[in-house]
């Protein structure tokens, strides 16, 4: 199991005890963070804004949902937000008041590389794996992640837009995630 | 159409596991995997430990993702939030709304022929050996113990135990893909305790940390496995604090 940021897991002490501070330090350390990868996914920034905020919401409302013995605090609340935009794509989808999203997206009024303290002692470096990481894959283990990562697709709709078997799909995601999972775990 | 798939074809189950940790399984796979995630992967290790790789994985693709400073706004719109509503006010019994947390919630770790899962209340320090379940059901026994019903389980308290076990046996599995969550209820305040599910004899022993003086009642509801616990949905079984 990769090992936790002892600094996460002391702020995410302090947000059990009720602790306003810690929320905010929380913030500030995921928010930027939460807030690229749910624009990214969402293409809109109210709706963007609407993810950060139901993530840190549920966070402060149930601190108790991060079980410590299951893995780093980054991979909890990451996932939460990523749930939560991946929820609203569909959502709107379905209500069909998402236009093509790729096609419209709304240029960000202060989009910025982060380029905090948080950014170069932390997460930064992971990020710096992480791309890396991603650098090593196919061209088509790539693409399926993206597609069901960043786009919110399932792999059945994957495999329809790419006129591939179902199968391959799920051959190309998992060859990519064991690929992803080797170079990441050598990293932590 | 849903395969069933066998518990010992780890490629296939691989493949599924890395479909849901990136959210993007179709319904019938997902069917077939809220199957394995009840029957299957919490008595495999090797499931459990792929599982977690590939949760922390697809969340550390976030970080692909530019980091964006949000709009000045939004840190105060959360403490208006947060001042509007206290942590644990939680409207009673409305529908529960399931977000699921690739399994960063569920943990169930099988001990002889035991499984329980840990919550807030349950910490990792609460794992229950066979000799702990047998002090409960002394405990049970004893003069002093205060014992009540709930549904197929009992809780159990006495003085100077700060806090309380919940065992049980015979209890029926709960529906593929769903666990039991256990909340701790005092007056509109519901508490989050932990998620469990029986083992395959049907026990169930979790010991939680939670002075039984300070809340009104204990509830179960069903939940979608691996759902965050933002409100309790139905109770199926409730009693008052032993």
């Amino acid at each position: 199991m990769p090992p936790d940021d002892p600094d996460d897991l002391a702020l995410h002490r302090r947000l059990v005890s009720g602790d306003r501070d810690a929320f905010d330090d929380l913030y500030r350390r995921y928010a930027p963070t939460a807030y690229g990868v749910a624009y990214r996914l969402v293409g809109q920034q109210l709706l963007a804004q609407d993810v950060v905020h139901d993530a840190f919401l549920a966070l402060w409302r149930v601190p108790e949902a991060f079980d410590p013995t299951r893995g780093a605090f980054r991979t909890f609340f990451l996932s939460l937000v990523h749930h939560r935009a991946v929820d609203t794509i569909r959502r709107e989808e379905r209500l069909r008041a998402r236009t093509e999203r790729a096609a419209n997206l709304e240029p960000l009024v202060d989009e910025d590389p982060a380029d905090t303290v948080t950014e170069r002692s932390y997460l930064g470096i992971r990020r710096t794996q992480v791309r890396s990481a991603l650098d090593e894959l196919s061209a088509d283990q790539r693409r399926v992640l993206e597609m069901a990562y960043d786009e919110g697709k399932t792999q059945v709709r994957i495999a329809r837009e790419l006129g591939i078997p179902l199968g391959t799909v799920k051959t190309r995601t998992l060859a990519a995630m064991r690929k992803l999972r080797t170079l990441l775990e050598d990293d932590e | 159409m849903t395969t069933t798939v066998p518990p010992s074809d780890h490629e296939t189950i691989d493949a599924l596991l890395a479909g849901y940790a990136l959210r993007s399984l179709g319904p019938d796979d997902a069917t077939e995997l809220d199957r394995l995630l009840t029957d299957h992967v919490p008595a495999c290790g090797e499931c459990r430990t792929t599982l977690d790789a590939f949760a922390a994985i697809a969340a550390d693709l976030a970080l692909d993702a530019p980091p964006v400073t949000p709009p000045e706004t939004l840190l105060p719109r959360l403490h208006q939030q947060l001042e509007a509503r206290s942590r644990w006010s939680l409207p009673r019994w409305e529908p529960t709304r399931v977000v699921a947390v690739a399994a960063s919630v569920m943990i169930v770790a099988g001990l002889g022929g035991l499984a329980l899962s840990r919550g807030a209340g349950v910490p990792a320090g609460a794992t229950l050996s066979a000799a702990d379940i047998s002090q409960a059901q002394e405990f049970a026994a004893q003069p002093d113990a205060t014992s009540v019903e709930m549904g197929p389980l009992t809780e159990v308290s006495a003085p100077g135990l700060g806090g309380f076990y919940v065992i049980g046996e015979g209890v029926a599995p709960p529906p593929p893909g769903s666990v039991y969550r256990l909340w701790a209820v005092q007056g509109d305040v519901a508490r989050y305790l932990g998620d469990f599910v029986p083992s395959p004899s049907g026990v169930v022993a979790l010991q939680v940390f939670v002075d039984p003086s300070a809340i009104d009642r204990v509830i179960v509801t069903i939940e979608r496995a691996g759902s965050f616990p933002t409100s309790p949905g139905a109770p199926i079984w409730q009693a008052g604090a032993a």
